[in-house]
């Protein structure tokens, strides 16, 4: 007797079709196409968009090392309006107001994460008016008019400026966005109601 | 000749198991790969990190609402479901907030709160801060300038109302995600604010005063 008769048979029989190599194929191309579909959604997930915090917004002036200070008083700021520096140990609560509102307070709810919003005084009605829709229904946002401001309308955060010629403009509503306790926020967690001022709407 | 009987049969005994190998190196990639994209963090426009958003939105009313009539009422009662509320919801808040850094999300999002979808008795529609209970801020200003006695009242009413929109946006929640956190939390917000609905219509019967239509 030959050693191949004595040994238990492994593979098909003969005249059997050969069906191991293909089911090896389909559970590796399986396992194969799967994994390249995670890797896909892998891949495609870290590249997405994280538009809102990464995307520069074209205009946008960065004033750093601020001082972070409480103090009594009227301050003297750099920036018209200001964007940071000392402030009154209280903040002045987000929202729209009709009437100027003083710097020391509002600088203070910069800190906190408060996008403040100024325009002329002078701006016409319906500019206003679309000031206000923008603004409204946000949570940290400050809207006033500011005597002297040296464009029809700014949008400030803690360190960030952006000057702006008219209400419409999208790149209000991409600040507001990016900076409403944003990445320049130096006290994330800190609120905007519980302060001073009685804002008309929010 | 010995050797080549040998071969047909050493040839297939290799086969086998290499085979085996690769079934199983592959099931076990494959089953890695599910378990790692089961456990991702949420992308933009997940019901999940819209919930933590607008949520928020809504805690912080609440919170703002709370705190101005603690400073200007005595009643015990009153005092205590107040600052209950006040700081249960703040720490809701600041849960929130650490999921969306813990995602890399902004806590901020393009759009403005409560201005999605939601889920109602089995239909998707468009949803407004006031249909989710956002009072208005000249409601919200009157519990510093009314009589003491009328602003608790009023408060009542207002947060009544403000519970039932947030009871309203966390069953919309509960039926888009499955994600365990966030069901915990909108499960828990849902059972805390119906017991607390229940209690404010006791306290506005105390009063003599009825809930807004």
């Amino acid at each position: 007797m030959s050693i191949s008769s004595r040994r238990p048979r492994r593979g098909p029989a003969p005249g059997m079709p050969e069906r191991r190599f293909p089911l090896t194929l389909v559970i590796l191309s399986g396992g194969v196409i799967a994994l390249v579909a995670i890797l896909g959604v892998a891949i495609y997930n870290t590249t997405q968009d994280r538009a809102i915090a990464t995307t520069a917004i074209e205009g946008v002036k960065v004033f750093p090392g601020l001082d972070r200070g409480h103090q009594d008083g009227a301050v003297a700021y750099e920036q018209t309006p200001p964007v940071g520096g000392p402030h009154n140990a209280a903040w002045l609560n987000c929202g729209i107001y009709e009437e100027p509102v003083a710097s020391e307070y509002a600088v203070h709810s910069l800190e906190h994460g408060a996008v403040w919003v100024t325009y002329r005084p002078d701006l016409p009605a319906e500019q206003v008016e679309l000031l206000r829709r923008q603004v409204r229904g946000n949570g940290y946002v400050v809207l006033s008019p500011y005597p002297d401001l040296p464009s029809p309308v700014v949008a400030s955060a803690w360190g960030i400026q952006l000057s702006l010629e008219e209400a419409g403009d999208p790149r209000l509503n991409a600040f507001m966005r990016k900076y409403q306790q944003g990445p320049q926020t130096p006290e994330l967690g800190a609120a905007c109601t519980q302060g001073v001022g009685t804002p008309s709407q929010r | 000749m010995t050797t080549m009987e040998t071969t047909p049969n050493n040839a297939p005994e290799r086969g086998g198991i290499t085979n085996i190998l690769v079934i199983v190196l592959v099931a076990l990639s494959v089953a890695l790969g599910a378990l790692w994209w089961l456990t991702q963090p949420p992308q933009e426009g997940d019901p999940a990190v819209t919930f933590s958003r607008d949520m928020s939105y809504h805690h912080q009313q609440a919170v703002e609402m709370a705190l101005l009539l603690r400073d200007r009422t005595d009643d015990p009662e009153l005092r205590l479901i107040l600052i209950d509320m006040a700081l249960t919801q703040q720490a809701q808040i600041g849960q929130m907030s650490g999921w969306l850094e813990a995602w890399g999300l902004p806590i901020t999002g393009p759009q403005p709160p409560m201005t999605g979808q939601m889920t109602h008795g089995g239909e998707t529609m468009a949803m407004t801060p006031e249909m989710m209970g956002i009072q208005p801020q000249s409601e919200v200003n009157k519990l510093t300038t009314l009589p003491v006695s009328e602003a608790e009242v009023l408060f009542l009413q207002l947060m009544i109302r403000h519970h039932r929109g947030a009871i309203l946006m966390a069953e919309s929640t509960l039926s888009q995600t499955q994600r365990a956190p966030v069901t915990r939390l909108a499960q828990s917000i849902i059972a805390g604010q119906e017991s607390e609905i229940a209690l404010m219509q006791k306290l506005l019967a105390d009063r003599g005063a009825q809930e807004l239509p």
